[in-house]
């Protein structure tokens, strides 16, 4: 199991030997093809990805402005957050931009185990949280449009 | 036998009247001289050629935000401080064109301007004077880069300096260690008695415009009286400023609150780098012909307080007078000890006296050293 | 008075303010508003004695309209031409980009600080650059595949705002047959982007260098380098392993002029190329 959780990256490494066991016990393994549509923006989250191999855009639909990629989840990142957090909708639409292997862990049945479980639950959130902050830094970047002529 | 010239480093006496000899001694060899004088109810400097051009029988008031010139009873020619200008328009003027570009078939030629300036002898420079002198020095002629311009106004000036023997209530040398009395740097430097001139010599230079000026070897009694006289500038000095923890105490206290509290009275308005000796930010202004095929380059004092001066595409790193008052204060009093080896502040008060609010600096120091974050 | 300071040998004895003419050669379109302008001196002897290190810069002139401080962009093993990667942004920099081929602008430098590529043999170096921020780490990028087996591993961090605004785009290709591990980001993509979409500092999460064996040099806009530091100093980095190259207001490149100054640093001088640990109470210091 330790093996397999180093290439799953930071995320997995966070959690304690007896949790990833629990986390590995609802896991399924993903492939999708380049170009294949994962789920829809406003879908029911039904798992947490973790990215094995391969690239996922994060799109969102602007009208007249047609899908726009606002982030990309590769080897060692999470997606689909929504799984473990109510209202459990997806947020955004997300798409292989290549062959991608993944993990999913079964958020429904996550979410039983962790009101069980206290420990898992609190590793879990911990994580979760961990990853949305990230990307909450990384949007406000986004956001600032640094890069425009006319900023600092 | 009297030797015709004293030796360097000798005190002398004269007669009061023997300045206006040193004034054409130093004319005749080539020197214009510039002075103190009194113009537009303030003490200025300017081109003189007689003693009586200074400002004999008078003295200063000056406090923060204020300036008042006043008739004394004794006929003294030194007797008041600082006036709002200093020497360094002088040695580094507020505009020097640098070269200009003539353009040709897509050639260049690029001609350096040739700035004459006359020789000149500076009279009556205070101590803290001479320490500002001594610091653009370093500034400009130390470096990696020398600045030419500078270096070539500087090399023959001649100093006449005079230790103060009164201050004003905004001068604050003694904590910067600049004044009363001149330490060196000068050619001469005389003392006020009140009826008689000591010279001291600080150079060959020096002597050499004692020629034909009666004097006399100093005596113990007029060297005594002279150092009571700036003995009497010292006790007299009202404001003082800590500088032993500096700069760490301001670079620890760029957060300070006491910034916003200033902010709320600084105009921004430059007076007080205009007036400061030491001051030295410049910028260039470049202007071409109608039809672009000349063009020159000129260099304009600037000021940190100035809000485009700290512009970069788009916007201005420093757009509040909270900001630019910080870094004007602890440019002179912190980063400057790291850039140049010696404090930029060398008391002389000119930036108390010509605020149009009043700030004090040493005053807004304490307070700022009050507030610190323990 | 104290005692007096130690004086310099000074660099030359002429006014550092003149400029030196010189030719544009070759003008490149990289992106939109942005233009890298190769140039050789009209004297060819300033053109044979000119040297430069990567991270430097030379102050751009245009009589009657003003200058710029502009990075050397192009190989410091060839520096008859000299490369200026310019976006236009003001005034001189717009009259810049109305220029053609042929046409004199005056130059004169180099200027600043480098970036210690020398110190970096045996070690990983980890270049991380926004925008047009990669034009004054291209002759790092440049110097290292020269004597590659120098240093250890070598990775370009890179992004820019979107696909079209990436500068050397064609060069990448030759870069990674050269041994740079490179990775690319934008910060908005189109449907054909293929590549990956997120700001420059998550580029961290894709790579892992041992911390203690890497040198990070960083260079774009002040806010993504603070957050560059951030991902640097999280992967135990030590600060003193990590430049960055500033920018400030410069009016002449010879620490006279006052404007560039950040703390006691004077950007012209002691910069653009400072290490982080030596900057560090002041970085990020608000309108400082």
């Amino acid at each position: 199991m330790a093996e397999q959780a180093s290439w799953y990256g930071s995320f997995l490494a966070k959690f304690s030997p007896r949790v990833q066991e629990k986390l590995f016990a609802l896991a399924e393994g993903f492939h999708f093809k380049a170009g294949q549509e994962i789920f829809h923006e406003g879908d029911s989250s039904l798992y947490l990805y973790i990215v094995k191999t391969g690239r996922v855009a994060v799109e969102l639909h602007v009208p007249s402005k047609g899908r726009r990629n606002i982030y990309t989840a590769s080897a060692g990142d999470v997606f689909n957050w929504s799984a473990v957090v109510e209202p459990r909708l997806a947020t955004a639409s997300v798409r292989a931009v290549e062959d991608t292997e993944a993990l999913g862990l079964k958020g429904g049945a996550l979410m039983d185990a962790c009101r069980e479980d206290g420990e898992l639950g609190f590793e879990l959130y911990r994580a979760i949280t961990e990853v949305i902050a990230a990307r909450l830094i990384a949007t406000r970047l986004q956001l600032l449009d640094v890069f425009s002529v006319g900023e600092k | 036998m009297t030797p015709s010239l004293p030796r360097v480093a000798a005190s002398v006496v004269t007669a009061k009247a023997s300045l206006q000899k040193v004034f054409d001694n130093l004319r005749v060899s080539g020197f214009s001289l510039v002075g103190p004088t009194v113009r537009d109810g303030a003490i200025t400097l300017d081109e003189i050629t007689q003693m009586s051009e200074l400002p004999v029988g008078w003295t200063d008031q000056q406090s923060p935000g204020k300036y008042r010139l006043k008739q004394t009873r004794e006929p003294q020619y030194f007797a008041y401080s600082c006036g709002p200008q200093s020497w360094k328009q002088y040695l580094h003027p507020s505009r020097l064109s640098l070269f200009s570009v003539e353009k040709e078939n897509g050639n260049w030629r690029v001609q350096p301007t040739r700035n004459l300036s006359p020789r000149y002898a500076f009279i009556g420079v205070r101590a803290c004077e001479l320490s500002a002198i001594a610091i653009q020095d370093r500034v400009f002629m130390t470096g990696e880069f020398r600045d030419p311009h500078y270096a070539r106004r500087r090399g023959p000036i001649f100093i006449l300096a005079t230790h103060c023997t009164q201050s004003a209530s905004t001068c604050f040398c003694v904590s910067m260690k600049t004044g009363p009395r001149a330490a060196g740097g000068f050619d001469l430097a005389v003392t006020e008695l009140p009826d008689n001139f000591v010279f001291e010599v600080g150079s060959e230079a020096g002597s050499e415009m004692l020629r034909d000026t009666a004097w006399e070897p100093a005596t113990a009694f007029d060297l005594g009286r002279a150092a009571q006289a700036c003995a009497r500038a010292e006790r007299e000095m009202q404001r003082q400023m800590r500088t032993d923890d500096l700069p760490r105490m301001l670079y620890d206290n760029l957060d300070n609150p006491r910034w916003d509290e200033i902010a709320t009275r600084c105009l921004s308005c430059t007076n007080c780098t205009q007036v400061c000796p030491t001051c030295f930010c410049v910028t260039v202004e470049d202007h071409s012909n109608l039809t672009a095929s000349a063009a020159e380059r000129t260099r304009v004092w600037d000021s940190c307080f100035a809000l485009d001066f700290s512009h970069v595409h788009g916007g201005n790193i420093r757009p509040t007078i909270r900001a630019r008052y910080r870094q004007w204060l602890t440019h002179k009093l912190a980063s400057w000890i790291d850039q140049f080896g010696v404090s930029g502040c060398v008391g002389c008060g000119r930036c108390i006296t010509w605020c149009p609010v009043g700030i004090d600096l040493t005053e807004e120091v304490q307070a700022i050293r009050e507030k610190a974050f323990k | 008075m104290s005692t007096a300071m130690p004086t310099l040998e000074p660099r030359s004895a002429q006014d550092p303010m003149l400029p030196h003419p010189a030719v544009i050669q070759s003008i490149k379109s990289e992106a939109y508003g942005i233009s890298t302008f190769s140039m050789a001196f009209v004297d060819s002897a300033e053109a044979a004695a000119f040297r430069f290190f990567p991270g430097q810069f030379n102050m751009l002139y245009l009589p009657g309209v003003g200058e710029v401080a502009i990075s050397i962009c192009s190989d410091p093993g060839e520096p008859q031409v000299l490369g200026h990667t310019i976006r236009y942004a003001g005034g001189v920099t717009r009259a810049i980009g109305r220029l053609r081929v042929g046409d004199v602008v005056g130059v004169r430098g180099p200027y600043g600080s480098s970036w210690p590529v020398e110190s970096a043999a045996g070690k990983n170096l980890v270049l991380v650059a926004g925008g047009i921020g990669l034009a004054p780490l291209r002759p790092v990028i440049l110097s290292v595949m020269r004597q590659r087996d120098q240093y250890g591993r070598v990775l370009l961090l890179y992004g820019a705002r979107t696909p079209a605004d990436l500068l050397y785009s064609e060069e990448i290709g030759r870069w990674r047959d050269g041994g740079i591990e490179v990775h690319i980001t934008v910060d908005l993509a189109d449907e054909n982007w293929k590549g990956q979409v997120g700001v420059v500092p998550q580029l961290f999460y894709r790579i892992r260098v041992d911390p203690k064996q890497t040198l990070v040099m960083t260079c774009g806009p002040e806010i993504m380098m603070r957050f560059v530091i951030y991902e640097a100093l999280a992967r135990r980095i030590p600060k003193q392993s990590v430049f960055v190259s500033m920018e400030r207001n410069m009016k002449c490149a010879v620490g006279f002029c006052g404007h560039c100054q950040f703390g006691p640093t004077f950007i012209c001088k002691h910069g653009p190329v400072l290490n982080f640990a030596a900057i560090e109470p002041f970085f990020g210091k608000e309108d400082f």
